[in-house]
């Protein structure tokens, strides 16, 4: 298919859309009005908090099991996090090595005794990285790629730690959601914005759930209260 | 497994119904996706207004299709990806197939899309010089197998354990000698981990197209997408025009009935949106992103007023909730699409001609529309495709003289009760024990399973009787 053959193709699917009944001339001040009343039906149409503070909705969620593979934490500072780490390390029998995410926030914490710059392709190097969002709803966390954040780091390891700030825990998925519409007007949405709810799994065989699928078996989330 | 063809219809249901294991199989995972739905649904006293809710968005989106196009494409090209158009199936393959060789791809790896189905990729790859890899386990499984997927959100379900067992040991380079599930999915991670590192171009769909961004998203559990997407040099989005939503708030209430609805669980593990190409000193990711926007019969729909069914979200629920599916599976529909949204869209992608048998394999208990998140009205579709298909003359001439000859009884009382009361005396001759196993006219259905013999009087014979006896007790009284 060359441009032109693609160009004859784009108007004939604009052409049928305009010549189907359904489709209204479009004003875009109407169109954009209308879509905005469609959030306002959110209220009624969300789950229930489990607590009026996201972070502890957070980890009440972890703690009932709700999120798949996941275990929680909470810490004052950032500084407890290698801590953190550590303790994950004893719970898995894990080798003390780490693949720290290559952040000024969290090369600068006192990782003495772990190796913080593992390969992260090998199975057993836990992940470390830094969400900019935790999300009470769902338990999940976000991240979004950038210079300091490799996606892969949170999709190669089989094991992964990854800290929140306990003020960027939002209580649903629409808030983040409407900061993120806010940063697609500015157009400078990232490449990847990624919100994970547990660790990976699948049930393609029998039905059965196994985790690890492909990215970590175990999740672990540490909400910092200071940060 | 060779790939049935939906016109075929009528012999791959007798297929199916024939293998002894199948409905067993099929049950085991969508009964536990029932009850997961259930319990996921009896959890979220919401769901109703967040499905009136999930409808709305999406009729906003169909009855402004074009606007929103627009948008999208405008936002896609603003953060450096290459958007393009294809009204046909074929023409989308043709696009993707062409970017794959014009960077002189080797290795393609795939992450789940019903999409790239539909267009007929795999197929295309195959036949190419170029490496076919699934990377979500379950397709992973079917194309070790050479199978057609039999579910939209389960597409190896008809395959058991014993059956990975022997693909993964000759199929996989390390395979594992273990038959635990656990230890097959860790031999498919070890198996595919190389394969994603090595990959020139990563081919995904897409569950929803943001305008306002000019993103598209993924969802699964495995994390394969984002592993597809993330090392290659280039992404390949494919998706349909319906896919599309005003911005990531639209999406959150489709997000939280999809999952819900398809697995019963409240959120699925990695929801990722991908906007564009890598930006510059970005840590990973492609550097060319490529859009294909494929039409393949949706504007057939809006046109058809069959526009409700662009609000499907590829859930599954529906199928998982269908007595027919349950007995005959998803590879007797002889297409990508089986279950009842299958026998909806089936017949706008390849035809009604071909496609008209399974807007008839549908009782209409209304099962489906009652568990579809967007409140799809799948039954009166299939009504409006069944009377087009008798209206364009694709009915087989034996249903057409049935159906005629039953409407020139049913318009004459005194015939019809005559006729009746002679089949039930026919009937009675071939039963046993309140069964009949055969009887001249009805091997399709006893040929795979008894046929309940009738009550001695008809109806009517009945009603007039007891409606007799009524008034000789009413006169004594
Ligand atoms: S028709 Fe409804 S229930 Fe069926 S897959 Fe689509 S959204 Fe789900």
């Amino acid at each position: 298919m060359n441009k032109q053959q693609e160009a004859i193709s784009r108007q004939k699917i604009f052409d049928a859309i305009k010549q189907a009944s359904p489709t209204a001339p479009a004003n875009i001040d109407a169109i954009q009005k209308e879509a905005l009343e469609l959030l306002s039906l959110n209220e009624d149409a969300r789950p229930a908090a489990l607590h009026d503070d996201p972070s502890i909705a957070l980890e009440m969620r972890v703690e009932k099991g709700l999120v798949i593979g996941t275990s929680c934490e909470r810490i004052a500072t950032l500084a407890d996090l290698p801590n953190a780490v550590k303790t994950f390390f004893a719970k898995h029998k894990l080798p003390k090595v780490a693949k720290v995410q290559e952040t000024e926030q969290l090369q600068s914490l006192d990782w003495n005794g772990i190796g913080i710059n593992a390969d992260i392709i090998e199975d057993d190097t836990v992940g470390v990285c830094l969400a900019e969002y935790g999300i009470a709803e769902t338990g999940s966390f976000v991240v979004s790629s950038s210079k300091d954040m490799p996606i892969l780091l949170n999709f190669l390891p089989l094991y992964l730690v990854v800290a929140a700030p306990k003020s960027k825990v939002l209580a649903f998925m629409d808030d983040y959601a409407l900061i993120a519409n806010d940063i697609a007007k500015q157009g400078t949405t990232p490449r990847n914005i990624c919100i994970i709810s547990g660790a990976s799994g699948t049930t393609d065989i029998e039905g059965v759930l196994v985790q690890g699928a492909h990215g970590p078996e175990f999740l672990h989330l540490v909400i910092v209260d200071d940060l | 497994m060779q790939a049935n063809k939906p016109q075929n219809f009528y012999k791959n249901v007798s297929e199916a119904l024939a293998q002894p294991n199948l409905k067993a199989i099929i049950r085991r995972t969508t009964d536990k996706a029932d009850a997961k739905r259930a319990e996921a649904v009896s959890n979220f006293p919401g769901f109703e207004n967040a499905r009136t809710q999930g409808q709305k968005i999406k009729d906003h989106v169909i009855k402004h299709m074009d606007h929103y196009l627009a948008e999208f494409e405008k936002n896609a090209k603003a953060q450096g990806a290459i958007v393009h158009w294809a009204s046909t199936g074929e023409e989308a393959t043709k696009i993707v197939m062409d970017i794959c060789k014009q960077h002189e791809a080797k290795k393609i790896t795939r992450s789940k899309s019903m999409l790239g189905e539909e267009i007929g990729l795999s197929h295309a790859l195959d036949h190419s010089d170029m490496e076919r890899i699934e990377t979500d386990l379950a397709e992973h499984i079917i194309q070790l197998a050479g199978d057609p997927p039999s579910h939209i959100v389960w597409p190896a379900m008809h395959r058991s354990r014993e059956d990975v067992v022997k693909l993964f040991r000759s199929n996989h380079k390390s395979p594992t000698q273990s038959e635990e599930i656990i230890d097959l999915v860790r031999s498919a991670r070890r198996d595919l981990r190389t394969k994603f590192l090595t990959s020139d171009i990563g081919i995904s769909g897409s569950n929803f197209l943001l305008a306002d961004s000019g993103s598209s998203c993924t969802v699964t559990n495995e994390g394969n997408a984002e592993l597809t997407i993330t090392p290659p040099k280039v992404h390949i989005v494919t998706a349909g025009i319906e896919k599309l939503v005003p911005s990531m708030a639209h999406a959150v209430p489709l997000l939280r009935l999809l999952t819900r609805s398809a697995t019963g669980a409240e959120i699925t593990q990695y929801i990722t949106f991908h906007n564009g190409a890598k930006r510059e000193g970005d840590a990973d990711g492609p550097e060319v992103s490529h859009i294909v926007l494929v039409d393949n019969g949706r504007t057939k729909m809006l046109a058809d007023g069959m526009e409700e069914m662009l609000r499907c979200i590829r859930c599954g629920a529906c199928m998982n909730h269908c007595v027919v599916y349950k007995h005959i599976g998803g590879h007797a529909y002889g297409s990508v699409y089986p279950g009842p949204m299958g026998s909806v869209l089936t017949p706008h992608i390849e035809g009604l001609e071909v496609a008209n048998k399974q807007t008839h394999a549908c009782t209409l208990n209304g099962r489906c529309e009652e568990v579809c998140p967007v409140n799809i009205p799948l039954p009166k579709l299939l009504r409006a495709l069944r009377a087009k298909s008798w209206s364009k003359k694709y009915e087989p001439i034996t249903n057409r003289f049935v159906v005629s000859a039953y409407a020139m009884l049913a318009s004459r009382p005194k015939l019809f009760q005559l006729s009746s009361s002679m089949g039930v005396v026919m009937m009675k001759l071939f039963s046993r024990k309140g069964w009949i196993q055969s009887m001249p006219f009805t091997s399709g259905w006893t040929s795979n399973r008894d046929l309940i013999a009738p009550e001695s009087k008809t109806f009517m014979q009945q009603y007039k009787k007891q409606r007799k006896s009524s008034n000789t007790a009413e006169k004594q009284q």
